[in-house]
């Protein structure tokens, strides 16, 4: 799976590659195009380069960076070039100055790193003897063109076309070819360079994508994870940094959430608008966040590694594809169960399932999902409004309305039992009084549990 | 030498820019670029037209290609880049794609032939003319076609050429008003410094600000839209439109009452699609029109040939309308 893919999942994950300060479009689409890291060891590894940008981000002066900045937004896609080199095509000019371009580039930024002890952290190839093929005079600037001295013949033509301007279209047609000759040997010399310059390619990317990680850390406060090797995922004050960005846009400010959870099904229960949804949006999110080596939103966060991972959300309707919402849902419910079967490490983070049908039926879809996904290796992290029996879940609740105010703290109960709330939060939203108070007096006189 | 040459080299970037096809936009460019003392300044050439074919389907008459002086930069597209008929060093390749490919930028090594045709987006102008800025470059100039295919604007630069001719209007007297209009609108002066901080980045829509300086949006997509009402806006100072400013528009702020002290601000003159007529009614009642980017008109050329063969007097024709707009105008053929 690749992060293009889990791009636009409903947790909110394109908040955070939107506030990606990227330098170049090629880093991006590299980026997006990126697999979803499924090793405790490569994940590791991954944070351990991150670790060495924000370091070096925080000790090196500002102008330094700024310059590796700016360079690297002269990183271009030059695949279909690189392509034609692969396949022993002749390059022209615009693809002869993309190589030449690209090869300084690259040997810029790694002088750079260099100098600021960051040498071999991303492995750039040397492409010194492709730069010496494409500047013949020494230059060492990334412009290009068929230099006179590749070709004394070449060389002759051209005093001769600015002696004789009458004569240069002649003179042009015979220089044509001359210079097609110098194209085509330029090119037989850089054939075996072309895996080094695509590897380089890479390299300014992955650069590119680490300052940015680096850089977004710092600006939300983010944090390094570490690898948990329990299978039980701790996270403490944990945030959603759209969710803190919009508040603070109204002057308000995030709660955070501490939360841990591990094979044990954990089961979620609490009062409307108490942030249950957005917990499991960040829950999702972050797990995407680790497994593309993201910093993480949380004071600390001790996450463990899973093969898959399903974000269910209950308001999701599919209309191209013609299905209702509960159709949708049981869908993709379906394939959480389906996927449970394959013996993987599964996180599934379900949002009040069967909610849009009626609530004995609801209750009874909820309670069986709880024992079909229970000891068959799956991370289960479910909301729900339903009282059902937890059985071996672990029950969290969000502690709720307490004089006048939401309280977003999730603490362990003994039972799954839901609170209550919901017309007390209605009368707190200046809903219609008739309407509450006669569903109040409908509940006194036929309680419903 | 004509007196503009000297005129051209007192700001960093010229547009020429035609009325019409065939108004001799591409003789005046060429008249410009041999002219321009190229070893003591760096020039750069482009154009924001996308039109590639080298014969004009239109009208059928060849479409030249421009004559580079050798140390003269310029923006061209991929493809005709392939096709040039000079040396020429390669500096830059953009990542923006046009329809012809990317924009190219590159140095003549010798003099020769080239065919133009550059960015084709107002980001995407903007950002080649920073780019030539950064190389250096004392002048830009754009060969500026007044088109709606392109969004990139001719009115970025600081000065312009307009080129006129029997191809607009094969009456003189018709030609003479018309290529006033447009000289009105090229001078139409700019709105305040603060209006133009704010309302710069909107690109579209239809805004005001109110006496306290806060802006508001109308519910309307465009001047186009058919339902634009003027409510609430007894307070409104300055009224904004991004997009195209038409005539049903234009005539509905004149006829409103509380509009009667509005200033009306638009991009440029190149957003302004109203007749002739429309216009004047509008500034005759008191109205206001202010633009956020405007270029110092130079001189204006004229070709009095239109493509069917039609030939007006070049004398009269150039004294009328420098009469009618204070301004040098010079055909460059007979001064040649």
């Amino acid at each position: 799976m690749q992060l293009k893919n889990v791009i636009d999942s409903p947790c909110g994950l394109r908040f955070m590659l939107d506030e990606l300060e990227l330098q170049s479009g090629f880093a991006r689409r590299w980026l997006l195009d990126s697999p979803m890291m499924t090793g405790d060891e490569e994940i590791a590894a991954s944070y351990g380069v991150l670790h060495r940008f924000t370091d070096f981000i925080d000790r090196v002066e500002k102008t330094h960076i700024d310059t590796l900045l700016f360079k690297l937004q002269g990183l271009k896609d030059i695949r279909t070039t690189i392509l034609n080199l692969t396949q022993n095509a002749v390059l022209d000019d615009i693809e002869l100055f993309e190589v030449k371009h690209l090869a300084i580039l690259s040997t810029d930024v790694a002088k750079i790193l260099r100098q600021h002890d960051m040498d071999g952290v991303v492995k750039i190839p040397a492409l010194d003897e492709v730069i010496n093929i494409l500047d013949p005079d020494g230059l060492k600037i990334a412009t290009f063109y068929i230099y006179d001295s590749y070709c004394a013949q070449l060389k002759d033509l051209r005093i001769q076309m600015r002696q004789n301007p009458d004569q240069q279209d002649d003179l042009l047609l015979q220089a044509s070819e001359l210079e097609e000759g110098v194209r085509k040997d330029l090119s037989g010399q850089l054939h075996p360079f072309a895996t080094a310059i695509e590897q380089a390619q890479i390299a300014l990317a992955q650069i590119d994508v680490y300052l940015a990680k680096a850089k977004q850390m710092k600006l939300m406060g983010l944090t390094f994870p570490t690898i948990s090797s329990d299978g039980t995922s701790r996270y403490m004050s944990m945030f959603n940094p759209q969710v803190k960005d919009a508040l603070a846009a109204h002057g308000r400010s995030f709660q955070p959430v501490d939360i841990s959870y591990g094979m044990q099904p954990t089961l979620i229960t609490g009062a409307n608008m108490g942030g249950k949804t957005v917990v499991l949006k960040t829950l999702t999110m972050c797990q995407l966040l680790f497994q593309f080596g993201f910093g993480i939103p949380a004071a600390s966060a001790q996450i463990a590694v899973k093969d898959e991972i399903y974000f269910c959300i209950g308001d999701e309707q599919s209309l191209e594809k013609g299905l209702s919402s509960f159709a949708a849902e049981m869908k993709n419910i379906d394939a959480v169960i389906k996927a449970s079967r394959k013996n993987k490490k599964l996180l599934a983070l379900i949002d009040e399932p069967a909610r849009t049908t009626n609530p004995t039926e609801g209750a009874a879809l909820v309670s069986a999902l709880l024992k079909v996904l229970t000891g068959c290796g799956v991370s289960l992290v479910m909301t729900t409004h339903y009282d059902i029996e937890p059985g071996e879940a672990r029950c969290l609740r969000v502690k709720g309305f307490e004089n006048g105010e939401m309280d977003y703290q999730l603490v362990e109960v003994q039972d799954g039992e839901v609170p209550h709330e919901a017309l007390n939060i209605a009368q707190s939203l200046g809903i219609d009084g008739e309407w509450i108070n006669m569903a109040r007096n409908l509940l006194e006189s036929c309680p419903v549990t | 030498m004509l007196p503009f040459i000297d005129e051209i080299m007192r700001y960093d970037s010229l547009s020429i820019v035609g009325l019409e096809k065939n108004t001799g936009k591409t003789e005046c460019l060429k008249y410009v670029l041999d002219r321009l003392p190229v070893q003591q300044k760096r020039i750069a050439v482009t154009s924001i037209g996308i039109d590639g074919e080298t014969v004009d389907q239109v009208t059928r008459t060849q479409k030249p290609e421009i004559v580079l002086r050798e140390g003269m930069y310029f923006g061209t597209s991929e493809m005709h880049y392939r096709q040039r008929r000079l040396v020429s060093e390669l500096i830059d390749v953009s990542d923006e794609n046009t329809s012809l490919g990317r924009v190219v930028t590159a140095k003549a090594l010798t003099t020769g032939k080239i065919l133009l045709s550059g960015p084709s987006s107002a980001s995407s102008l903007r950002r080649w003319m920073n780019e030539m800025r950064r190389l250096d470059i004392d002048l830009v100039i754009i060969d500026g076609a007044l088109s709606r295919m392109s969004s990139a604007s001719p009115a970025v630069s600081q000065s312009m050429i307009l080129a006129t001719g029997a191809a607009y209007s094969a009456n003189l007297a018709t030609l003479v008003s018309k290529t006033t209009h447009v000289v009105d609108l090229v001078n139409l002066e700019l709105t305040s410094e603060d209006n133009i901080q704010r309302l710069m980045p909107l690109e579209r829509g239809l805004w005001f600000i109110d006496g306290e300086g806060d802006l508001h949006s109308l519910d309307a997509m465009s001047s186009l839209s058919k339902d634009i009402r003027f409510e609430g806006m007894d307070d409104c100072k300055t009224l904004y439109v991004a997009g195209a400013l038409v005539d049903n528009f234009l005539e509905k702020v004149r006829k409103n009452k509380s509009l009667k002290q509005v200033e009306l601000v638009v991009r440029d003159f190149t957003k302004i699609f109203v007749t002739p007529q429309q216009f004047r009614l509008f500034i005759k009642a008191g109205g206001r029109i202010r633009v956020m980017q405007k270029s110092k008109l130079i001189a204006v050329t004229v070709n009095p040939t239109s493509p069917s063969g039609y030939v007006l007097d070049s004398d009269t024709l150039c004294n009328r309308l420098s009469e009618a707009i204070q301004l040098p105008v010079y055909d460059l053929l007979k001064t040649n």
